[in-house]
């Protein structure tokens, strides 16, 4: 699914990327793009190809095949924060400033800069080894910004965290999104909600949508999931409805517990279609117990665009 | 510029190797074991002339630095590259602006600036010899300067090993091996009948390249073979780096 993407101007432009590896491809030829001084959502399940297309970006692996282009300096968090345990706060920030700006004269005025926005100036002398797992995800996060890149990328900073913890990232991220591209991979869908303008779903190294959060949930509108349950239901039930109303998907199963069916059913369809499914599915040879639509969010699509 | 940067990571690893328990460990290994061995060659040597000295005490001391140091080299360089794989900060430093050669010439320094610490606490022994009227300082030199090339070469093995595993023990392991395996070449040398290959095998072992210099003799080959010995192994090691993007 492609949506128009604004006009504005592009931070990360990727096109037709692909990596494979003996026996696996972990992207299939993805394209998509990120507007300069947005938050992007990048979204998926494990194993989508999200941590890939983020080392990508930033330099660790090389692709296949494919181009992107980056506008800018880039800062990376990667999955497990690139700390060294042994080093105090400020000692790392100071030792990162130097090898990613060797040329730059204001290496402390940089590093006390970043520790006051990433709230580390408390523990700056402090082992980091020593810090809780918040802390060190916030050392990480300020070594990704402490040569001042225009772009910050992200692999799931929440990772692991209390709740108290991800408030805090989540805090970070509001104020840092003022001064910066953000791209972000998460599993809380409802930061995505908070926080990004737009998002990027991927499956299986395949993107399933890109565009503008607002547009998506819109469009998902005109979709309609419906959950029902029924005392009978036979593959020749499920392709008489398929052909008769047209529905973008059916999956059945039965539930051995309550010993019925549950149908869980995906159309792009006007709200009458929902009157003649249940009319169908309450004739005699198959029996309608219940009858509801699920409304459709983004963890909703997030559950559906996976499946 | 292009030291300055490598001279950062020199800086970075050396107060953390010197703020770690296990440089001192190594050190006072290495300076209990050389002590006991030198003052027991001291009191072996009958006549103290300048060639006894040499023959008893000098090249009997360095063959055991330098044999020490086969195992000492992996245990300085089984963490340069298999800690920062296993702590995920590799990828932090192959994303700065270091090129990969230049994290490999870093850590080498730095891992020879430790050699030099270690190998300080030997200048003693040429000082004690001089009090008794010892004077033979070619030899003494050219003894130091084998042992800093041979070292120069374990250490490019143990950094090479280093960076195909994330486990300090794989690869202080295979660094070993290695040596070992160069070490006992010599062997297989020595059990051919054909001269041409007992010479080839001969001149591929350290020790062999190593020998001259405790005599006092500098070959110009032996400069040729530990610097393309060092290049070979810095090769692979960046290599092995590169790979990581594959």
């Amino acid at each position: 699914m492609e949506l128009r993407t604004d006009i504005a101007p592009i931070a990360i432009d990727i096109k037709n990327l692909s990596k494979t590896y003996p026996g696996r491809v972990a992207l299939s030829d993805i394209s998509f793009s990120v507007k300069k001084g947005s938050v992007h959502g990048f979204l998926g399940p494990n194993g989508a190809g999200k941590s890939t297309t983020m080392k990508i970006l930033s330099g660790l692996i090389r692709e296949s095949s494919g181009e992107f282009k980056i506008s800018g300096k880039i800062g990376f968090l990667p999955e497990h924060p690139p700390v060294y345990p042994n080093m105090t706060v400020a000692d790392y920030l100071e030792f990162v400033f130097a090898i990613y700006a060797p040329a730059s004269q204001n290496k402390r005025a940089a590093v006390k800069d970043v520790m006051e926005k990433t709230g580390l100036s408390n523990v700056s002398d402090r082992l980091i080894g020593n810090l809780s797992k918040g802390y060190q995800q916030r050392v990480g996060i300020a070594q990704a910004l402490v040569h001042s890149p225009e772009i910050i990328i992200l692999d799931e900073p929440t990772v692991g965290l209390d709740p108290v913890a991800i408030a805090d990232i989540r805090s970070l991220i509001t104020k840092l999104k003022k001064d910066h591209t953000i791209i972000f991979s998460t599993h809380q869908l409802h930061d995505v909600e908070l926080l990004c303008s737009d998002i990027t779903l991927i499956n299986h190294g395949k993107i399933v949508v890109s565009g503008p959060l607002e547009q998506i949930l819109e469009n998902l509108k005109t979709r309609m999931t419906i959950q029902a349950r029924v005392v009978n239901f036979t593959p020749d039930d499920k392709a008489a409805m398929m052909k008769r109303f047209q529905l973008e998907s059916l999956q059945f199963k039965f539930d051995e517990e309550k010993k019925n069916f549950l149908l869980e059913i995906i159309a792009a369809a006007p709200e009458s279609l929902k009157k003649d499914l249940s009319h169908f599915l309450a004739a005699d040879s198959i029996g309608l117990l219940e009858f509801s639509e699920v409304r459709l969010d983004l963890e909703e699509l997030f559950k559906q665009m996976v499946h | 510029m292009y030291m300055q940067k490598i001279l950062i990571l020199v800086k970075k690893e050396l107060k953390d190797s010197f703020l770690s328990p296990l440089i001192y460990i190594l050190t006072g290994l290495f300076c209990f074991m050389m002590g006991w061995l030198f003052f027991n060659y001291l009191l072996q040597a009958k006549n103290l002339t300048s060639a006894t000295m040499t023959q008893a005490v000098i090249t009997p001391i360095f063959g055991n630095i330098n044999f020490i140091f086969v195992f000492l080299c992996p245990l300085i360089t089984m963490r340069s590259f298999a800690e920062e794989r296993k702590q995920a900060t590799l990828d932090l430093l192959l994303r700065s602006e270091l090129s990969e050669m230049q994290i490999i010439i870093g850590k080498f320094i730095s891992n020879m600036v430790l050699v030099f610490f270690m190998l300080s606490f030997t200048f003693v022994f040429p000082l004690i010899l001089a009090f008794s009227g010892y004077s033979d300082w070619g030899v003494v030199g050219s003894s130091y300067l084998g042992i800093i090339l041979s070292v120069m070469a374990y250490l490019s093995v143990g950094l090479f090993c280093s960076s195909l595993t994330d486990n300090q023990i794989v690869a202080s392991l295979l660094t070993f091996c290695i040596l070992l395996g160069s070490m006992l070449m010599v062997i297989s040398a020595n059990a051919t009948d054909n001269y041409l290959l007992a010479l080839i095998i001969q001149y591929m072992t350290i020790p062999f390249h190593y020998e001259g210099f405790v005599k006092g003799v500098l070959r110009s080959y032996s400069l040729v073979y530990f610097s393309s010995y060092l290049c070979f192994f810095f090769l692979l090691t960046l290599k092995s780096l590169q790979a990581r993007k594959w």
